[in-house]
């Protein structure tokens, strides 16, 4: 089992809906998310703006952002090792390096949040519209 | 034919512990819940007031110092009112999030998520904190018979905070963990809350949900929306209150005002019937202080505080504005206020001002197509073009979801129709129609009766450093898009008009309108003070105090604009649309 990792820049949403086009490869990520969890890696997507924790507690993550600022999200990590920065590596790449087949049509998934606005912990609610 | 409408009664409140009034910004909320809460604290009930709405200023309501936590006004013992700012609440909110890790995280990285937490449903939700509170704290509960908010939360909200009770299991279930199951999973005791609320909400023995409105189509319209929204979740509007009737007409104005006033009644949105109508005379008086407050729900025109002398302000015309334009060579004018206020004959008139001096002009117009009819819009160098603001959203809805269905499969899509359902989402579907109409500048010059929020240029300025760095300049960001934003930015191209009312809501709201725009390096100059009583010759009382307290809102104006600042007479056209 192998661990993939996204960390990536704030956000409105992981759909890219709230920009002023649709983004593909925030979709094709979303796909990417539960295909790999459901081939029995694990796989966790941190996002800047409801998880800068991880940001700073990754070490390696913490030193590009320094080093070249949000530019260089998203990063991903397998296994701790950086295999791409400043954009997402494609299905072939993540397929290979995981070692698993993609599959092109995704069976269907369960239920996730709506991105756009979604009430957070602390006192506030969090929002990106 | 006119509905039936009584004269408002305070009992008709009587069976709600929690009471919500919500309607378009300046039609009253603020004075008619204050005045309600007034009435009920004076028969002996405990009551709270909580304030939630930005433009309410319950300091000049109540004549002294309201804090956020509740202060008990003298002369009203029973009453305590809670003045809370969403838009403080927002930024605590903000700062509570970035504040830990400002110093560890670069800056770029800490101004991409303040970025992202600035937009109105931030503020939304931060006001729904505060309804939750107030509607399940035990104590607030036990020490009030009786809680008034001067705002109620929008739909979006609602939808927003209602779906993560539904998705409790996968939650459980899943360790997959996308950006938003992040902030949910954090949720914890909020959740229960916030579902408790929302139960409360839906709950018609206690709670009492009052539409307020004036005596006008654009606001009667706004609470058949609200009322449609809040009933597809649930909740019910009990009444309606058409706020500032006037009752009689001594002039020429205030006849053509009653008019008015009958023909939108006569007009009435089919989304209200069925409901309890209640009518409130216009008042002589600002409502300010606990003898004002006392007398305002109390039926009459009430006409004991009419003032005398009403002093005609020196305002430049509108003709002045067109002048500078014209001189300026400014190609791109876009008019920006909210709705209601008037833009859009605003905007025609500056178009048609610009064609008389022999530009060719391009009138653009998002109000809705059989409103134009009511414009004189032939004449040699203009040219009207339209955008259709649900076709647009549909076109954008289509496309998303065609992406959507090709990108990934079959999946469940529930979660990307809510979030096409978001006000941004909007904003940013209107947004690309007219991207490709201020692409044409360079032929004619533009005039637009809407301008984009900050918060939708700052997403698109995001997404436009993003492809650029990855090269990416494959079409996902459309050309005349990405050709916008310099030419928005540049003062010798661009002129953002703001429109609004001589009146306190319209005037905090335009200024918010503004200070967002200013977020984004966009600076706007010119104010154009629309529908002035105080630029009209009324003789009736009631008419010509509504005038004198128009004073208080051009002078801040005037000081905010350095004077550019343009003035236009009342109309009751104005009034209808």
């Amino acid at each position: 089992m192998k661990k993939l990792e996204f960390f990536e820049p704030a956000m409105c949403c992981d759909t890219g809906l709230c920009g002023p086009s649709i983004d593909p490869e925030l979709l094709r990520v979303s796909t990417i998310v539960e295909e790999v969890s459901r081939s029995g890696n694990d796989v966790v997507r941190h996002n800047l703006k409801s998880d800068p924790d991880a940001f700073v507690a990754n070490g390696t993550v913490a030193g590009i952002l320094k080093e070249t600022g949000v530019d260089s999200l998203p990063i991903t990590l397998v296994d701790g090792k950086v295999v791409a920065t400043g954009s997402y590596p494609s299905n072939e790449r993540l397929s290979e390096l995981l070692g698993i087949e993609s599959s092109t049509a995704p069976e269907p998934a369960a239920k996730r949040s709506s991105c756009c606005c979604s009430p957070k912990a602390s006192d506030g609610g969090s929002c990106c519209c | 034919m006119q509905p039936t409408m009584d004269a408002f009664d305070i009992n008709a409140l009587e069976p709600y512990k929690y009471l919500f009034f919500t309607g378009k910004g300046g039609v009253g909320k603020t004075s008619v819940s204050c005045a309600a809460a007034v009435m009920f604290a004076d028969a002996g009930e405990r009551v709270l007031i909580v304030s939630t709405d930005p433009a309410s200023n319950m300091q000049d309501v109540f004549e002294t110092e309201i804090s956020e936590e509740g202060t008990r006004i003298e002369g009203c013992p029973n009453l305590t009112v809670m003045d809370v700012d969403p838009l403080k609440e927002a930024a605590a909110y903000r700062e509570n999030v970035v504040g830990p890790y400002r110093g560890i995280l670069p800056d770029d990285a800490i101004a991409n998520i303040e970025e992202q937490l600035s937009g109105s449903c931030t503020i939304e939700i931060a006001a729904f904190d505060r309804f939750a509170w107030a509607l399940t704290d035990a104590d607030v509960a036990a020490k009030y018979d009786r809680i008034v908010f001067d705002t109620a939360p929008t739909g979006h909200t609602l939808r927003t905070l209602e779906l993560p009770s539904a998705w409790t299991n996968y939650l459980d279930e899943n360790s997959t963990g996308t950006s938003c199951l992040g902030q949910l999973s954090g949720l914890g005791d909020k959740r229960e809350t916030y579902a408790k609320a929302v139960a409360t909400l839906a709950d018609v023995t206690q709670t009492g949900m009052v539409l307020v409105a004036r005596p006008q189509t654009p606001t009667l319209e706004e609470a058949a929306r609200s009322r449609a929204e809040l009933s597809d979740l649930g909740i019910v509007c009990q009444m309606l209150v058409v706020n500032g009737m006037l009752e009689q007409a001594t002039d020429e104005a205030s006849g053509e005002m009653l008019d008015a006033q009958e023909k939108a009644l006569e007009h009435m949105p089919e989304g209200l019937a069925g409901l309890r109508m209640y009518r409130n005379p216009l008042k002589s008086y600002n409502v300010t202080g606990l003898d004002f407050l006392r007398r305002f729900l109390k039926g009459g025109a009430d006409r004991s505080m009419a003032a005398t002398e009403v002093e005609r302000p020196d305002l430049r015309s509108l003709d002045d504005l067109v002048d500078e334009l014209a001189r300026s060579g400014r190609r791109v004018i876009f008019t920006m206020g909210k709705g209601g206020v008037g833009k859009t004959s605003v905007a025609v008139d500056i178009a048609k001002g610009l064609a008389r001096r022999g530009e060719k002009v391009r009138l653009t117009t998002t109000d809705p197509a059989d409103h134009l009819g009511n414009f004189d819009l032939d004449m040699p160098g203009l040219s009207v073009s339209h955008i259709d603001e649900k076709h647009e959203l549909e076109a954008y809805e289509a496309e998303v979801l065609d992406t959507a269905r090709k990108t990934m499969g079959n999946e469940d899509f529930s979660y990307i129709q809510e979030s096409l359902r978001s006000p941004c989402t909007q904003e940013i579907a209107v947004f690309r129609a007219f991207a490709d109409i201020v692409a044409k500048a360079d032929e004619e010059v533009v005039v637009i009766d809407t301008a984009p929020t900050g918060h939708t240029l700052l997403l698109l300025e995001s997404t436009q450093n993003y492809d650029e760095q990855m090269e990416n300049t494959g079409g996902e960001v459309p050309e005349s898009v990405r050709e916008l934003l310099p030419r928005l930015h540049d003062p010798a191209q661009t002129e953002v008009v703001i429109v609004t009312l001589p009146e306190a809501t319209p005037v905090y709201e335009a200024q918010r309108l503004r200070d967002d725009l200013n977020r984004t390096g966009i600076d706007s100059r010119w104010w154009v003070v629309n529908q002035c009583l105080s630029l009209g010759d009324a003789t009736d009382p009631m008419l010509r105090a509504r005038a004198a307290s128009e004073r208080q809102w051009i002078d801040r104006i005037r000081t905010m604009s350095k004077g550019l600042i343009v003035g236009i007479p009342w109309n009751a056209s104005g009034d209808v649309r």
